[in-house]
């Protein structure tokens, strides 16, 4: 039977080297994603990622809730938002990694996709432009709304999780969100019968 | 009327952040109103952009065993000491609470005495502090306890799943590691685990840091040395490998940790039964963290040649040599920025490696690798050595194989040669590499005739030394083919004079490389006259003994715009002959017993001719040439 993650905790708490490796196995792949888009650079986000679960290693004995999940998610926010503000990051948002480049992940991407026949090669160029357009568009977002958006949307937390991740109210969390969405509503491109 | 629902309406329709009430009257109008559904369905096709940024982000796997790792060995000392900190703040309370309490507990019998109507009810509130202190001291107790299972806990921990770092690419994939009965705190378990627990994670180790290949082209035979940084837990680690689709003799395989020696111990390398081609180290580790490692083994598959391309000047008094090794990597492995040494000399062994690799288990063989070697090269200077480094007794350094800026080095009666700098050698490839390079080597270009050789023809040589003065000697020069070229004009044009193989040159030996039949020099001999004098006859006049005096004519012809030297070979068919030249400057040397060398010079489109004669003693006439000398 699987481990609860309250259970995982408090046998970490009680001294299980192997509880903490789970949680963070468990956890790891959504907590990147939230701070990729977040940070917008896989650099920043595995910074982050190792800094949310020290935090969450540190404190696994303040966990009092049912909810683990929000409450990890709360401490990968705080530490994004502190990142934000310590202004370590040099491109405020990015949602995919194709941003990120570096290791040249995508070309691979790329070429899977070709091979793949996902995209026409003459569609590609007009397929990547569209993607910097939605990402310049989340990118004007507050950060907040931000974190709203991708927590809701990308990350599809409910409303009632949000909230619990940035510490507010839910109607806090779906103003932020139709704020947000209005936002979007004038920015994103008409990609009318392109999306694959 | 109707009114239309807003934009901010819509949207708060979509994502639901309507109230419910909201959400309905939204529906309602929407089944009606084709505009705004129309509106409606515009939003949804606009937010559908957000979906080409859909693509999961996949985080790396090395980055979670990293997290996994860091964080690993229960709860950290910071958490401890919080917690015994938080529950001594929480003692201090409660201690001043116990104390106020007992101050009112005293106060209170006090009352009683002075009250005695109320005295049970009162004795009753006195018994509450009492309780209290109780309370708080099986607290105490406890948190005391607690602590101390923690530390317990700790040192009996269960096995831990190590989560090491991964690298994908370049990476000898196939070897893994994981830590077992790890220990945050506390003493290592004495008793070393049986086996790894069947569900531990196994990840892939890091890169190498560097990798040393010396390649036996007598034998195929690969000595490979690679440093690895392991990550290991405080306590038992398992260190897996395995050479499927390599070459690897896997009995060869030492590994070694370079620093902290004093803390990291290999206890044992097993064959797990049932299972092809994997071996797991268990390393015994006081440390945590990464601790370099040196992993040796043979193999097969890897093998070098060398060869040459010498560019003689103009004149042909100077050449240029240029030294190449071809590596060829058939070992199923590959290596990157390999540093590349080569053995140069024969090595004997009794197995191949290649057949060590192949068996089915590592362990069925009747002679292990290490007796082979250690047996086989007990008579070598280093070869014991080399035995104990392969029962991995010896230290790494023993060797005198760390020493990467030694271009050259004797082994024995082998010759090790180090290639410059490092090189990538992927599996199946074969490479290329620079060995060295001499300018301004002096030549002389000779011209050999020999009949009993070469028939009748002129044989061109070029000659030289590995030596100081030929800039050269620094190294022996390994077997191989060398090809000449040669300068055809000023414009750096050059022209094929000729290719042949040469043996290994120790330094300070002469080196003459066979061109092939040079057409622009030509030796002819000719018979000029034969006659026979001197006979001996015996008692019963029969002839028993005479001499034969031939004389021989013999044109050499220089058509060369250079001077060169000519050396001419003569068999003289007895080991009793005597010769006399018609020119006095013209001179022989003894070359064997039934052989006379003549060696001349001529200058440029010149012509020489001379005349010898040769007086063979045969029978009884060849005790009066003994008698002569």
């Amino acid at each position: 039977m699987e481990n609860t993650d309250k259970s995982l905790i408090d046998a970490h708490c009680q001294g299980d080297g192997t509880a903490f490796a789970e949680i963070v196995r468990r956890y790891g792949q959504g907590v990147f994603g939230y701070l990729m888009r977040m940070s917008g650079s896989r650099e920043q986000a595995e910074d982050l990622v190792q800094e949310t679960f020290k935090r969450v290693h540190e404190k696994a004995h303040t966990f009092r809730g049912e909810r683990f999940k929000s409450w990890l998610f709360a401490i990968a926010t705080r530490a994004a938002l502190d990142n934000l503000r310590r202004g370590r990051r040099l491109r405020l948002v990015s949602l995919s990694q194709n941003v990120d480049c570096a290791d040249g992940a995508c070309e691979q991407l790329n070429a899977v996709a070709v091979a793949e026949g996902c995209y026409e090669p003459s569609e590609e160029a007009a397929m990547a432009e569209r993607k910097e357009q939605v990402r310049q568009a989340v990118e004007m977002l507050p950060p907040r709304q931000r974190a709203t958006l991708v927590l809701a949307y990308y990350q599809q937390l409910s409303y009632r999780e949000v909230a619990e991740v940035l510490g507010c109210s839910i109607g806090t969390v779906k103003t932020q969100m139709s704020r947000a969405m209005q936002t979007l509503a004038q920015r994103l491109p008409d990609i009318s019968g392109e999306v694959k | 009327m109707m009114r239309h629902r807003t934009e901010q309406e819509l949207i708060e329709y979509q994502f639901k952040l309507a109230s419910d009430s909201q959400m309905r009257q939204i529906a309602e109008h929407l089944e009606k109103c084709g505009q705004c559904r129309e509106l409606m369905e515009r939003l949804k096709r606009r937010f559908s952009a957000l979906d080409l940024l859909r693509e999961e982000v996949k985080v790396s796997e090395d980055l979670i065993s990293k997290v996994a790792e860091e964080t690993q060995g229960g709860v950290s000392n910071l958490t401890l000491k919080k917690r015994l900190l938080r529950s001594a703040r929480n003692d201090k309370w409660r201690w001043i609470g116990a104390a106020a309490a007992v101050l009112v507990a005293g106060l209170s019998l006090l009352l009683v005495s002075n009250l005695p109507k109320e005295r049970e009810k009162k004795h009753q509130f006195a018994k509450e502090p009492t309780t209290v202190a109780s309370d708080i001291k099986l607290n105490e107790s406890a948190e005391s306890m607690r602590a101390v299972g923690l530390s317990d806990g700790a040192a009996a921990m269960k096995p831990l799943a190590s989560a090491l770092s991964k690298e994908e690419t370049g990476a000898w994939r196939d070897l893994e590691v994981s830590g077992i009965g790890g220990v945050a705190e506390g003493t290592i378990p004495e008793q070393p685990p049986f086996a790894p627990a069947s569900a531990i994670e196994l990840v892939t180790l890091p890169r190498r840091e560097n990798v040393q290949l010396t390649i036996y082209n007598s034998a195929d035979l690969t000595l490979v040395r690679e440093r690895r940084n392991l990550t290991l837990k405080k306590g038992w680690n398992w260190l897996q490998f395995m050479w499927a689709n390599t070459l690897i003799d896997p009995t060869s395989l030492t590994l070694e940790p370079l620093e902290q020696k004093d803390k990291v111990e290999i206890e044992q390398l097993v064959f797990p039964a049932r299972l092809r081609e994997i071996g797991r180290w268990l390393i015994r580790s006081e440390v945590s963290g990464q601790v370099p490692f040196e992993i040796t083994y043979f193999t097969s598959g890897l093998s070098w040649r060398a060869f040459y391309m010498g560019t003689l000047a103009k004149n042909e008094k100077t050449m240029r040599l240029e030294s190449y090794v071809r590596v060829d990597n058939g070992s199923g492995e590959d290596y990157e920025n390999a540093q590349t040494r080569l053995i140069v000399g024969t090595i004997h062994i009794l197995d191949q490696i290649a057949d060590l690799a192949r068996r089915q288990y590592p362990y069925d063989s009747p002679v292990t690798i290490y007796r082979l070697y250690s047996d086989e090269l007990a008579d070598k200077k280093n070869a014991p050595v080399l035995g104990e480094r392969i029962r991995g007794i010896v230290a790494a350094d023993e060797l005198g194989l760390e020493r990467k800026e030694v271009k050259k080095e004797g082994l024995s009666e082998y010759f090790l040669y180090t290639i410059g700098g490092t090189e990538t050698i992927p599996d199946k490839w074969g490479k290329r590499l620079l060995s060295f390079e001499a300018n301004d080597i002096p030549v002389k270009s000779l011209y050999k005739y020999d009949e009993e050789r070469w028939g009748p023809q002129t044989i061109r040589f070029v000659a030289f030394a590995n030596d100081t003065k030929h800039n050269l000697g620094q190294t022996p020069i390994p077997n191989g083919d060398v090809r000449i070229y040669s300068q055809a004009d000023d414009l750096g044009y050059l022209s094929y004079v000729g290719g042949t193989s040469i043996k290994y040159i120790p330094v300070n030996e002469k080196v003459e490389l066979n061109l092939g039949p040079a057409r622009l020099v030509t030796v002819e001999p000719k018979l000029m006259d034969f006659k026979t004098e001197n006979y001996i006859f015996d008692t019963k006049n029969n002839v028993s003994g005479w001499d034969e005096v031939q004389t021989w004519k013999i044109e050499i012809t220089n058509t060369r715009t250079l001077p060169i030297e000519v050396e001419i070979t003569r068999g003289l068919g007895t080991a009793y002959w005597t010769l006399q030249f018609d020119e006095k400057e013209i001179s022989y040397e003894k070359y064997d017993v039934t052989h006379a060398r003549f060696k001349m010079s001529l200058e440029p489109r010149s012509k020489r001719t001379f005349e010898w004669t040769v007086r063979t003693y045969h029978g009884a006439r060849e005790e009066a040439l003994t008698k002569t000398k």
